[in-house]
């Protein structure tokens, strides 16, 4: 277990153990889903033995308010997202990967169908933080777009020559999949919020019937709404 | 342990399988089938993009079932990161495509057509091509029987040897019509059609294994693109799931066992008397047969031999010829990518792999003379990867100038997902000895079984040669489609491609050939090797439809001749 993951849990067991209110809100603070910056500085409790009497030492730390949880830590889950909007940008009627909440894809899919590649990314991460650190002396997420973009065209040519396991281009690689993954698979699987993706390109999902018309035309398929695999159980088709 | 007894064991119920099992079963034949996977139902598959195409769910998992490569054998083997085939009860043709062609006259005497128009020294000196041992004209009711029996839609080019408008010019003559009419075209197969005529070349639909209209009971296809890599949410396309097993029940003969791991084929002396497999609970079990009939992915016919090897066979079971694992094939599908600007064609819809064909450039219906190479290729148009989805479409490279990701890539994909086709060219890859299949030294199964290693390297002078040549037709077929961008797609660094062949080849002569053409062992005549393992030489189409004519012919010469007088067929 990292002491990321350790932290995680003190502050879970802090929350839950003082049962205050301000706790409380605190929780649903950092797991809400908002519009507003993707950070937020709060007041957690990090005693190994919060129960125990006596008031617990507090200190501040930045809590990343994106769709994670089950398996990245907040500092991890920022990384990611920052990654994943790069690869797949959003701007105005263009949704990215921010926006499509990719973050949540893979949070979901490392706890779950991919649970053999969290090392990957553990690894993948440090050596990614090692490089920016070096570079920048500053972590990938705190670096501007610009900078980003140069950290990532590095690793997608190789040329971050400090990674070993995983390889720079395998960590991109994988990286680049699992957005698309997060932009474009079914919203069941956590990403592709509100069809982001399927929108983005023109994708109507789920159809489960496509006319001799729609077969023939020159023109984007508008006839039906875009469609999830669980609208199509709502409708018991 | 438990002991069975049955007439007939068959290992595999996937296109040779199920077609046999239900013949067998159909003629008498106490059956026992073994599928290593789960039979699944048609109201388990969902349009899930994620689980089907991408994680590959309904394929073997390379995790637990690993298959190795190497392109030399001086090279180690590593793990092939996906896995193509089947892993279930009507394997491969659950998730497949379902194009579903005949082969070519000459397809089944390469050999000697290519002597007899270039001369012996047009064959590369390393190649093994070999002729079939049997004839089209042999097998053509046996396609008749398939086509009709599980069901095709399609439009005949050569009826009797009289040539039919619409229909496939260059294709060998058929006894009657398709059971069922093309399917639907759709904007791709237009512009391919009219792009491929201006060129003068002859397009036409592509004969699939999906029901154009209601055909025995199951409904047609909604062109829901959810085709390749899926299971059919409506059982229009005919699997052998669908289209054979209800068929191989009905018999009340044919019993088929899940989760079943074939891992030996027992044998005395030169009679196999049975199989041993694995159960789900992880039982070691044995069924003792009269016939054994191998029938599952090429790899494990011939693993399985090698696995089975006794003090009479040493170098495995059936194998005194050592010509078990030999002449491994692979179709090597080079890739042309088109774009339009003037118009959406939106290719996610309809059938997903081949929709439109050309055949002007396959096995020898063109001059190759000056060439450089021999055999060829059908060219089809349709989707990347054969599946339709963003997610497929994010995996194939964008033209030349466009970058993998950022804010250029991702208007690459909103302008192009709907404005964008694929060529693919199924190009004829030849036979060579050292192109192989052998068990891994140290690469272990789930069951604690070697895996199989491939031996293999597509990147010979003739094969090279042809894929350049296939990719300079289908850019002339992109400009002439209309597209504003026309380019080609990367080229493996060696590695197989799609449609495994060989390994246990057959012929006539006992010396160089495992089977005969009833798939009968020549070494133990109750043993019969079926499916695209036998393939001689592989032609540039899909193998499934000619996997399932030779299930037929097969299965007809145990219940009509084999069954009244057990012993060698030839």
């Amino acid at each position: 277990m990292s002491e990321h993951d350790e932290s995680r849990r003190a502050f879970i067991v802090g929350a839950v153990g003082a049962g205050a209110a301000a706790s409380t809100a605190l929780v649903q603070a950092a797991y809400a889903k908002t519009a507003r910056p993707k950070t937020a500085t709060a007041k957690i409790p990090t005693s190994k033995s919060p129960t125990a009497a006596g008031a617990p030492a507090e200190h501040a730390v930045e809590i990343f308010e994106g769709g994670h949880g089950v398996f990245f830590n907040d500092e991890h889950a920022a990384t990611v997202a920052a990654f994943a909007e790069r690869l797949m940008p959003g701007a105005p009627g263009k949704p990215g990967a921010t926006d499509a909440n990719v973050i949540n894809y893979i949070d979901l899919a490392l706890a779950g169908a991919y649970a053999d590649q969290q090392d990957f990314y553990r690894r993948g991460l440090a050596q990614l933080d090692a490089y920016c650190r070096k570079a920048y002396d500053q972590p990938f997420a705190k670096l501007s777009a610009a900078q980003q973009d140069d950290v990532i065209s590095a690793l997608e040519q190789g040329k971050a020559s400090e990674f070993e396991f995983p390889t720079a281009q395998a960590f991109f690689n994988t990286l680049r999949a699992h957005t698309m993954e997060g932009m474009f698979a079914d919203p069941v699987y956590g990403g592709n919020k509100d069809f982001a993706g399927w929108k983005l390109v023109g994708f109507p999902g789920v159809q489960l019937f496509y006319t001799g018309a729609d077969l023939a035309s020159k023109e984007a398929f508008t006839r039906a709404p875009i469609t999830g695999l669980q609208g199509r159980a709502t409708k018991g088709a | 342990m438990a002991i069975e007894k049955t007439d007939v064991v068959i290992v595999g119920m996937g296109a040779v399988g199920g077609v046999m099992a239900a013949e067998l079963g159909k003629a008498g034949l106490k059956v026992i089938g073994l599928e290593r996977g789960p039979r699944l139902k048609t109201a388990d598959f969902q349009l899930d993009e994620l689980r089907y195409f991408q994680r590959k769910d309904l394929r073997p998992s390379p995790k637990t079932q690993p298959v190795t490569w190497r392109p030399n054998a001086s090279a180690t083997a590593v793990r092939l990161p996906q896995l193509d085939y089947g892993n279930q009860a009507g394997g491969g043709t659950v998730h497949y495509g379902a194009v579903s062609w005949r082969l070519h006259e000459d397809d089944f005497r390469a050999r000697t057509q290519t002597i007899e128009r270039y001369g012996l020294s047009a064959i590369p000196q390393d190649s093994t091509l070999a002729d079939w041992p049997l004839s089209y004209a042999e097998l053509e009711p046996y396609y008749d029987k398939a086509e009709y029996d599980i069901g095709v839609s399609g439009k005949a080019g050569n009826l009797q040897g009289r040539k039919i408008e619409g229909g496939n010019p260059f294709e060998a003559p058929r006894q009657r019509e398709y059971p069922l009419p093309p399917l639907t075209k759709d904007q791709p197969s237009i512009l391919f059609e009219a792009g491929a005529q201006k060129l003068g070349l002859h397009p036409f639909s592509t004969p699939h294994a999906i029901l154009s209209q209601p055909y025995k009971g199951r409904p047609a296809c909604t062109y829901c693109t959810y085709c390749q890599a899926f299971g059919c949410y409506i059982g229009a396309k005919s699997s052998i799931l669908v289209a054979k097993l209800p068929e191989a029940d009905a018999t009340g003969n044919v019993t088929i066992k899940t989760g079943a791991m074939c891992y030996r084929i027992n044998s005395s002396g030169k009679r196999v008397t049975g199989v041993s497999y694995y159960g789900p609970d992880g039982s070691d079990n044995t069924i003792e047969a009269e016939i054994v009939v191998l029938g599952t992915f090429i790899y494990d016919n011939t693993r399985l031999l090698l696995l089975s090897r006794t003090d009479a066979f040493p170098n495995g079971l059936a194998n005194s010829s050592g010509q078990v694992g030999k002449h491994l094939m692979t179709h090597i599908m080079p890739n042309v990518f088109v774009a339009f600007d003037d118009r959406h064609v939106n290719t996610y819809m309809g059938p997903s792999a081949q929709k439109y064909t050309v055949d002007d450039f396959n096995a020898d219906n063109f001059d190759h003379g000056g060439l450089g190479f021999i055999r060829g290729a059908q060219i089809s148009v349709g989707t990347p990867n054969l599946e339709g989805g963003p997610i497929s479409f994010s995996t194939t490279a964008p033209p030349p100038g466009t970058p993998r990701w950022g804010a250029a890539y991702r208007d690459y994909l909103a302008k192009y997902f709907t404005r964008f086709a694929v060529m693919v060219a199924q190009t004829e890859n030849l036979p060579y000895a050292d192109q192989s299949i052998d068990l891994d030294p140290t690469v272990r199964d789930q069951w604690g079984l070697p895996a199989p290693r491939l031996t293999y390297d597509w990147r010979r002078p003739n094969e090279r040669a042809t894929v350049e040549f296939m990719m300079k037709k289908m850019e002339e077929i992109g400009r002439a489609m209309g597209g504003s961008q026309v380019w080609r797609g990367p080229l493996s660094p060696g590695l197989p491609g799609a449609h495994h062949e060989g390994g246990t080849r057959m012929g006539n002569d006992p010396n160089t050939s495992v089977v005969n053409k009833y798939g009968q062992s020549w070494d133990i005549h109750n043993l019969f090797i079926v499916g695209s393992s036998t393939f001689p030489s592989m032609s540039g189409f899909n193998p499934t439809l000619t996997i399932e004519a030779l299930a037929y012919f097969s299965a007809d010469a145990i219940a009509n001749k084999y069954k009244k007088s057990p012993g060698p067929l030839l």
